[in-house]
């Protein structure tokens, strides 16, 4: 059976040596043709520049992308961001397709920081050493608390910690 | 050099009887997930879901596999649709599985359009393409 829609979306954070992020987020599908690309300041995690191209068949809300992801210049990826960047580029006239690719590159972002502990998990031979590790990660991030069944009420990294 | 990279593909056959079926792939430097979504084209209904579970970062995490059950019967064209997919399938099970069901109902509207202009052009190789999805989307 051939296929009559494939869908294929990359996003990839470079960390350049000043230490910017580079974003570049890109979908392509038998319809539309995206691309955002954004640099974000440490330790604010700041959106110092936003740009963005819809080619193929663009929504009519998203016509004015290159100008409308402009808006998101200056804020920081962090606690309440899917409200603001809603607020920005959402709405019934909003371009729904800009808002997702912005939540997905900070999303992204949060990712990359979160590797290198995981890899630091996975040098650990032992699965009591490794099992603390998750403690100390869900103590230390807030946000991971309920946030999945790993760190749920009932699952074996919760035990004990009162979170 | 790249220090974190994800990529979703999304495909979908038009199965008989009103049926699509997407296939999602997740795969990043942490993680990789799969599902198997067969959805109702008139009524965004799910109607089964596969899930598998490749890479992942702890012990607990494959116990979300089962919770991808909860996705059936919930519909893809209802309002808040991917809030209730992140919050009984992401919340409660796997985040990561939610993100690539997401993905997929998203592309539910755009397969279609997309298999209603292939047929078109088929009759209608001259067809204006722009003009006939604007004509769809409204």
């Amino acid at each position: 059976m051939t296929l009559r829609f494939l869908r294929n979306k990359v996003v990839e954070i470079e960390t350049r040596p000043d230490g910017v992020l580079a974003v570049s987020w890109r979908l392509t599908d038998d319809l539309q043709k995206a691309e955002v690309n954004l640099l974000v300041q440490l330790p604010q995690l700041e959106i110092m520049e936003a740009e963005a191209k819809i080619d193929r068949f663009v929504p009519e809300t998203c016509q004015s992308a290159s100008e409308r992801i402009k808006n998101v210049e200056g804020i920081s990826i962090g606690s309440g961001l899917r409200k603001i960047v809603a607020g920005l580029l959402g709405g019934p006239d909003g371009c729904s397709l800009l808002m997702e690719a912005v939540l997905e590159s900070a999303n992204a972002v949060i990712l990359n920081f979160t590797r290198p502990g995981i890899e630091v998990g996975e040098s650990m031979p032992d699965d009591a050493e490794k099992l603390t590790l998750f403690q100390e990660m869900v103590k230390s991030s807030p946000r991971l608390v309920r946030s999945c069944i790993a760190f749920q009420d009932e699952s074996p990294i919760m035990k004990n910690l009162n979170l | 050099m790249i220090t974190f990279s994800r990529s979703q593909l999304v495909s979908a056959e038009f199965l008989e009887n009103d049926v699509i079926r997407f296939n999602g792939i997740q795969e990043d430097h942490i993680y990789s997930m799969e599902v198997q979504l067969e959805v109702r084209v008139t009524d965004g209904e799910i109607l089964s879901v596969k899930g598998d579970m490749k890479r992942y970062t702890n012990f607990v995490c494959p116990q979300a596999i089962p919770v991808l059950q909860t996705a059936v019967g919930l519909s893809l064209l209802e309002e808040g649709w991917d809030k209730k997919v992140m919050k009984e399938i992401g919340r409660k099970g796997c985040e990561h599985f939610a993100e690539i069901i997401i993905e997929c109902g998203r592309c539910l509207k755009q397969a279609v359009l997309s298999n209603s202009l292939h047929d078109a052009l088929s009759k209608d190789p001259s067809l204006d393409q722009t003009q006939f999805l604007m004509e769809m989307s409204a």
